[in-house]
């Protein structure tokens, strides 16, 4: 008995900690929002989120978040590049922004820039890793953005980890989440999106087609059951960039007919009708 | 012989196309529509003469500029 509480206290103590607070470094940063000590009890989860998308969700989207920064907010709209303005981007690609210090928000935007601008191939690959410490992992979705109606719920309860069951751990707190299983907890960052500075961005439309033409028209699946769910995919979220699931996505059928126009002339003439059909949930292509 | 895109035209508040997500504020959708399906028929006349052709649909999928997907190709052979 010594010996498992010996060991639930060493888990509890190494557990990731959502700490709210200011960080100064990238690495004092990342290292609150460190996902490694997930690894110990979630190891097949965390092999999936590592080759996912939402593990390289700055790195992947650096071309994007680097005109934002240098087009965006340097040349038309003539706005500092602090932190609430790098939140409009980072609120989805790294909700862990938030906590750092104004100081840190820069040094962030300047290793996107690098990361993208940079001519030494050396300075430019070490930005690119050292920006690549921000990511949307377990702790942004199984805690920061897990709470819908923060109005009638409040905010995620800190070091508490929100799952589809809820199952208790020795390694830390968890709770029951409903949100976590629906396809509007996607929708936050997949969808029309409000960024803290209330205005109103198209960055990620998938879920207005989800709800109007899929849910409109009798689809009742979200984007676990397809994204998730089926083939054991888990938490590596195949999408746009996996052939076999794009391929689920749109069935293909040719009919091809061989005639020949004009009476007398009698041309040969090819008749090929391509029919496409979008089984899946949203549009395609989509974001 | 023939070919249909299909995509997402992002658009600003003055109706001009803009790649930047900060600057699209409506989307212009040319794209599948979910439980949908739709339809291209392509005619092509071939030359007095032929006596065959072979007939190939291929379906690729863009995710970036850079990234092709060939999720479909089937082929058919036609002869008059």
């Amino acid at each position: 008995m010594k010996r498992f509480i010996w060991i639930c206290a060493l888990l509890l103590a190494t557990a990731p900690l959502t700490v709210y607070g200011e960080f100064a470094t990238l690495d004092e940063l990342a290292k609150a929002y460190s996902v490694d000590t997930c690894r110990t009890c979630h190891a097949k989860v965390h092999t999936e989120w590592t080759s996912s998308y939402h593990s390289q969700s700055v790195v992947h989207s650096l071309g994007g978040i680097r005109n934002f920064i240098v087009v965006g907010l340097g040349q038309e709209w003539k706005k500092p590049v602090n932190r609430d303005n790098l939140m409009r981007c980072m609120a989805c690609h790294a909700p862990q922004l938030a906590e750092a210090s104004e100081g840190l928000a820069t040094q962030v935007a300047d290793l996107i820039i690098a990361a993208v601008d940079e001519k030494d191939g050396k300075k430019k690959d070490a930005a690119k890793k050292e920006i690549a410490k921000l990511n949307v992992n377990c702790i942004v979705c199984h805690n920061t953005k897990i709470i819908l109606e923060k109005n009638l719920k409040g905010d995620p309860k800190p070091n508490v980890y929100y799952g589809p069951t809820g199952k208790s751990s020795p390694a830390h707190r968890s709770a029951k989440s409903k949100e976590i299983q629906t396809a509007l907890f996607c929708g936050q960052c997949h969808g029309i999106y409000t960024p803290p500075d209330g205005d109103i961005i198209q960055c990620n439309t998938l879920y207005g087609s989800y709800q109007e033409a899929y849910r409109g028209n009798g689809g009742a699946e979200t984007c676990q059951d397809c994204h998730m769910l089926a083939k054991n995919r888990g938490h590596k979220f195949p999408g746009a960039y996996e052939v076999e699931i794009v391929k689920e996505g749109v069935d293909l059928d040719v009919q091809a007919a061989a005639i020949k126009l004009t009476p007398g002339k009698w041309i040969p003439t090819a008749i090929v009708t391509v029919s496409l059909t979008n089984k899946a949930g949203h549009r395609i292509p989509d974001g | 012989m023939g070919r249909k895109e299909y995509w997402e035209l992002g658009v600003d508040i003055d109706g001009d196309h803009r790649m930047g997500a900060w600057q699209i504020k409506e989307v212009v959708d040319l794209t599948l529509p979910p439980r949908k399906t739709t339809k291209e028929r392509f005619v092509t006349e071939l030359g007095e003469g032929v006596k065959s052709a072979d007939v190939e649909v291929k379906v690729t999928y863009y995710p970036s500029a850079k990234h092709e997907l060939v999720i479909h190709k089937e082929a058919k052979k036609l002869t008059f």
